[in-house]
C-alpha cells in the first residue's frame, strides 16, 4: 500500500514528479507563529466572543438601555418561555421556513433541472431572469407586493380575479389567515432563482459518465434522478435546506416592510420580528435571552438536518 | 522597494492612514468645531423643513447665527437618538419627533430621560395655558413634559361633495355614527350591475390600525391612562371595536380599505368609498394626490357616538424635544420660540401645511379664515379651530407600540367570532377578548422594573428583583 505526504512517496513506489527539497525546520522565535495569528484571535475575541458571553451576561438582567440594568436571574427566559407571543412568532417562523423547504427548494431544484437542458438557446436568459429578483432586496420586494396585494386594484388580486374568478376584493394583509401566504408568495418570488442557482451548480457538476452508462442499463429518467443526480447533490442540496432554514429564522425586512409591522393577529410575527420588538423597547435581556433561545433551536433543527441528510446520503 | 501585497492593498493603506491623519489633524486644530454649525435641527418631515426654512434664515439674521435644518427618516432619527443619547455621542440641539415615539425615550428613570424636562419652563414662562391642553400628553410621561407640541390634528370627514349629492344624502342628518351607518347600508351597493360594489359610505382599513385607534379616542376609550396604566378593556372600547367589525366585515358592511398612495386616489377619483377620515394634515396630501378633485370634496365634523357626544378625535402629532446633551440649548429655545410660538409665523405656516398649530392667540390670522377653493371654498381652518378644543388627549406610554398590537390581537378575534357566528354575543367575547390582551399588556408593563413605581402596578410582578445594580 502507498500513501503519500504532499508529493513524497512513502512506504512504496515512489511518485512520479520530482521530490522537492525538504523543508528547513523553523528556527525562529517560539512565538512568532502566534504573532501571525494574533490578529485572528484578536477580531474572534473581540467580535465573536465577547458579544457572545456578554449576551449570556445580559440575558440574566432586565435593561433600560445598556446604562441601566437589574439582575433577575432566569427571570427573562422563564418570560419568554411562558409569553404566548413568543409561541406565535415560533410557530409562524417554523411553518415559513417548512414552505421554503417543501416548497421553494424543490421549485428552485425543477427550475435548476429544467434549466440543465443542453438544448436550451434562452439557457442564459432564463437564469437571469429567475435570479434577478434575488438582486433587489427584501425591503423593495415588500414595497412592491404590498401594492401588489391591494383589494380591487392590486396586479395580483385583479390576475386571480381573471384567472380563477376569486380574489379582487382579498385583503391579503389585513386578513390573519392570507397574511402567511402572502408571504410564502414574496419569498418564493426572490429566493427561488437563488437556491436554483446552487441546484445548477450541483447538477452541471453530476459525473456525466455515470448517466450515460445508467442510461445504457436501461434506467429511466426518475431512476436515474433517483440513483444518480440525487447522491450527487446531496452535500448542496444539505447546505441549501440548512442556509434556507437558518434564513427563515433571521427573516425580518420583508415582513416588517410588507406588513408596516406584525401583521394583523399577529400573523406576521417572526422570531426576529419578536426579539426586536424588546429590542426597540431597550429591553436588552429579554432581546438577548430570546436570541440564546432561538439559537439553541436553529441549533437542533440544524443538527437534525445534518444528521437526517448524512444518513440519507450513506443509504445511498 | 516593492509593497509585498501588491498595489491594490498599498493604495488602500495609504487611504486609510491618509484619511486618519486628517482626522486628527482636524481634531487637534479644531478645524471640525469651526465647521459646526451654532445649531442643529432634525426633523423627520421635508414639509417641516421645508415651511421653516424662512424662519430660520430669518433667525439666523438676526442672531448672527448658523441653523442647520437636517431632514431624517422617522425610523433612523429615532434608532440614531436612542443610540447616540445611551452612549454619550453627538446629537442634535433640537429634534422633531413623530407621534408614538416619546414613550422609547421615557422607558427609564424620570432622570434618566434623555430631553430636557421642560415642565417648569413652561409654566413658568406662561406658554402652559396658550397651547391646547390635550396635546402635551402624547408628549409626557409621570406628569412630566419633555417635548413642545408642534399640531392639534383634529379629525374630520373629508367627503365626495358631488356624489353624495347624486344620492340624496343629508350630511347634516348625519350627526351620530348610528345615523352614519343606517344611511351607510343603503347607499353600500352595486349600482350597475356587474357584482362590484361602486359605493361604500366610508374608508376604513380592515385590520383597524390607526382608524381605531381614533374612533377608540372619541368614544372616551385609551390604550393607558394618565398613570400609564393600561386600559383598553372597558366596555366603551368593546363597543367600538364590535361596531368597527361590523362595518368592515360581513355582507352588511358599508367600508372599503382604500390603503394609501396611489390606491387610496383612486378609490377617492372613483369615488369607491364616499367618506374618508381627515384630519388636518392630510387635506394637504389630498390636495396634492388628487387634485382633479378641486371643488368636489368637503369637510364636516365626525358624528357622535351618542347625541351631542364629541364630534372629532385626533390622528398623529409632532412633537419638538431638546437633547440634554445639546451643546446650545438657550439658542435652541429661542429659535423654538420663533418657529413654535411666533403667531404671524405660524398663520403663514398654516397656509403652507394646512396642519393646525397647537397655540391658540395665533388661530386669529387670518390665513385661518381664508375659503379653500379645493373643499368648494370652506373655511378650513375655521372648520379644524371649531373642533380643537374638543380633541381628546391621548397619554404616551413605553409600550405604546405593543399596546397597539395586542388591540389589533384582540380586534382580529372578535372579526374571525363576527364572521363565524354573528352577532350573538359579540360584546361579550370582545370584552373578554380585551381583557385578555391587556393582561398580557399589565403582565409587560410590570416587568419594567425601570418604569416602577411612578406606573401605579396593576398587576403585581410575577418576580421582584432587586433594583439597584445601575451601573
Amino acid at each position: 500500500m502507498t500513501t503519500t505526504t504532499g508529493n513524497i512517496a512513502v512506504g512504496g513506489v515512489a511518485s512520479g514528479t520530482p521530490s522537492a527539497p525538504p523543508m528547513k525546520p523553523y528556527r525562529g522565535p517560539r512565538w512568532t507563529p502566534y504573532l501571525f495569528l494574533s490578529p485572528y484571535f484578536l477580531l474572534t475575541a473581540v467580535f465573536f466572543i465577547y458579544p457572545l458571553a456578554y449576551s449570556a451576561q445580559l440575558s440574566l438582567y432586565y435593561t433600560n438601555g445598556p446604562t441601566h440594568r437589574s439582575f433577575v436571574g432566569l427571570d427573562n427566559f422563564r418570560f419568554v418561555l411562558t409569553d404566548r407571543d413568543f409561541y406565535t412568532a415560533l410557530f409562524n417562523t417554523v411553518i415559513f421556513a417548512a414552505s421554503s423547504i417543501f416548497i421553494q427548494l424543490p421549485l428552485s431544484l425543477g427550475m435548476a433541472m429544467m434549466l440543465n437542458a443542453r438544448h436550451d438557446r434562452f439557457k442564459g436568459l432564463f437564469r437571469l431572469a429567475i435570479f434577478a429578483p434575488n438582486l433587489v432586496g427584501q425591503v423593495f420586494v415588500g414595497i412592491l407586493f404590498m401594492m401588489l396585494f391591494t383589494p380591487r386594484y392590486g396586479l395580483f388580486n385583479q390576475f386571480l380575479q381573471t384567472l380563477v374568478g376569486w380574489g379582487l376584493e382579498e385583503r391579503w394583509l389585513a386578513d390573519p389567515t392570507l397574511v402567511m401566504p402572502a408571504i410564502v408568495i414574496c419569498s418564493l418570488w426572490m429566493y427561488v432563482g437563488f437556491n436554483m442557482i446552487y441546484f445548477l451548480a450541483a447538477l452541471q457538476s453530476v459525473d456525466a459518465s455515470l448517466v450515460e452508462a445508467a442510461k445504457i442499463d436501461g434506467a429511466g429518467p426518475a431512476s436515474i434522478f433517483w440513483n444518480v443526480t440525487r447522491p450527487a447533490i446531496m452535500p448542496v442540496a444539505t447546505f441549501v435546506v440548512v442556509t434556507s432554514t437558518i434564513g427563515s429564522f433571521n427573516l425580518y425586512e420583508l415582513p416588517n416592510t410588507l406588513l408596516q409591522g406584525a401583521g394583523p393577529k399577529n400573523s406576521g410575527l417572526f422570531a426576529v420580528t419578536y426579539l426586536y420588538g424588546f429590542f426597540n423597547a431597550q429591553d436588552l435581556g429579554t432581546a438577548a435571552a430570546v436570541s440564546w433561545v432561538q439559537a439553541a433551536i436553529i441549533l437542533s433543527v440544524s443538527m437534525v438536518q445534518i444528521f437526517l441528510s448524512g444518513t440519507a446520503r450513506r443509504e445511498a | 522597494m516593492q509593497f509585498p501585497y501588491g498595489s491594490a492593498a498599498l493604495a488602500l493603506l495609504v487611504v486609510a492612514v491618509g484619511s486618519w491623519v486628517a482626522i486628527v489633524v482636524q481634531d487637534l486644530t479644531g478645524a471640525t468645531d469651526a465647521r459646526r454649525p451654532d445649531l442643529i435641527f432634525a426633523t423627520f418631515s421635508k414639509e417641516h423643513a421645508a415651511a421653516y426654512q424662512p424662519a430660520i434664515d430669518a433667525f439666523e439674521k438676526e442672531h448672527g447665527v448658523r441653523v442647520s435644518l437636517q431632514v431624517v427618516d422617522q425610523r433612523a432619527l429615532q434608532g440614531r437618538l436612542q443610540s447616540a443619547m445611551q452612549v454619550g455621542a453627538e446629537v442634535p440641539d433640537m429634534c422633531e419627533l413623530l407621534d408614538g415615539t416619546m414613550g422609547v425615550f421615557t422607558s427609564g428613570p424620570l432622570e434618566s430621560v434623555g430631553f430636557v424636562d421642560l415642565t417648569d419652563r413652561l409654566h413658568d414662562e406662561g406658554l402652559y395655558p396658550k397651547l391646547v391642553e390635550s396635546r402635551f400628553g402624547k408628549w409626557s410621561s409621570r406628569g412630566r413634559i419633555f417635548a413642545l407640541p408642534h399640531d392639534v390634528h383634529p379629525v374630520m370627514l373629508a367627503y365626495r361633495r358631488d356624489v353624495v349629492k347624486n344620492l340624496g344624502i343629508d350630511v347634516d342628518t348625519l350627526t351620530t355614527w348610528d345615523e352614519f351607518v343606517r344611511v351607510g347600508r343603503q347607499i353600500t351597493k352595486d349600482y350597475n350591475g356587474d357584482g362590484v360594489i361602486d359605493h361604500y359610505m366610508m374608508d376604513l382599513p380592515s385590520d383597524g390600525g390607526d382608524a381605531l385607534r381614533l374612533l377608540l379616542l372619541q368614544r372616551g376609550a385609551r390604550l393607558f391612562d394618565e398613570q400609564g396604566r393600561v386600559a383598553f378593556d372597558d366596555e366603551k372600547a368593546a363597543e367600538v371595536v364590535c361596531w368597527y367589525v361590523r362595518q368592515t366585515v360581513g355582507k352588511d358592511r358599508i367600508s372599503f380599505p382604500a390603503g394609501w398612495g396611489q390606491n387610496l386616489a383612486k378609490t377617492m377619483q372613483d369615488a369607491t368609498c364616499l367618506f374618508y377620515l381627515c384630519p388636518d394634515w392630510r387635506t394637504m396630501q389630498f390636495a396634492m394626490d388628487v387634485p382633479g378633485l378641486s371643488g368636489q370634496l368637503a369637510l364636516m365634523p365626525l358624528p357622535a357616538w351618542e347625541p351631542g357626544g364629541r364630534r372629532t378625535s385626533t390622528w398623529g402629532g409632532t412633537g419638538l424635544a431638546f437633547p440634554k446633551q445639546s451643546k446650545n440649548f438657550d439658542l435652541a429655545w429661542k429659535l423654538a420660540m420663533k418657529l413654535y410660538f411666533d403667531n404671524a409665523d405660524l398663520g403663514a405656516r398654516f397656509k403652507d401645511t394646512n396642519i393646525l398649530p397647537p397655540v391658540k392667540d395665533a388661530w386669529s390670522q387670518p390665513e385661518f379664515d381664508e375659503p379653500d377653493p379645493f373643499f368648494g371654498g370652506q373655511q378650513r381652518g375655521r372648520a379644524y379651530i371649531a373642533l380643537a378644543d374638543e380633541v381628546p388627549d391621548e397619554p404616551a406610554h413605553t409600550y405604546m407600540t405593543s399596546g397597539i398590537v395586542k388591540l389589533s390581537e384582540a380586534f382580529q378575534n372578535v372579526s374571525i367570532r363576527y364572521q363565524q357566528r354573528g352577532d350573538e354575543g359579540l360584546e361579550a367575547y370582545a370584552l373578554a377578548e380585551l381583557k385578555r390582551c391587556a393582561d398580557q399588556m399589565r403582565t409587560r408593563v410590570a416587568r419594567n422594573v425601570f418604569l416602577q413605581p411612578q406606573v401605579q402596578p396593576q398587576t403585581p410582578p410575577q418576580v421582584q428583583p432587586k433594583v439597584g445594580a445601575d451601573r
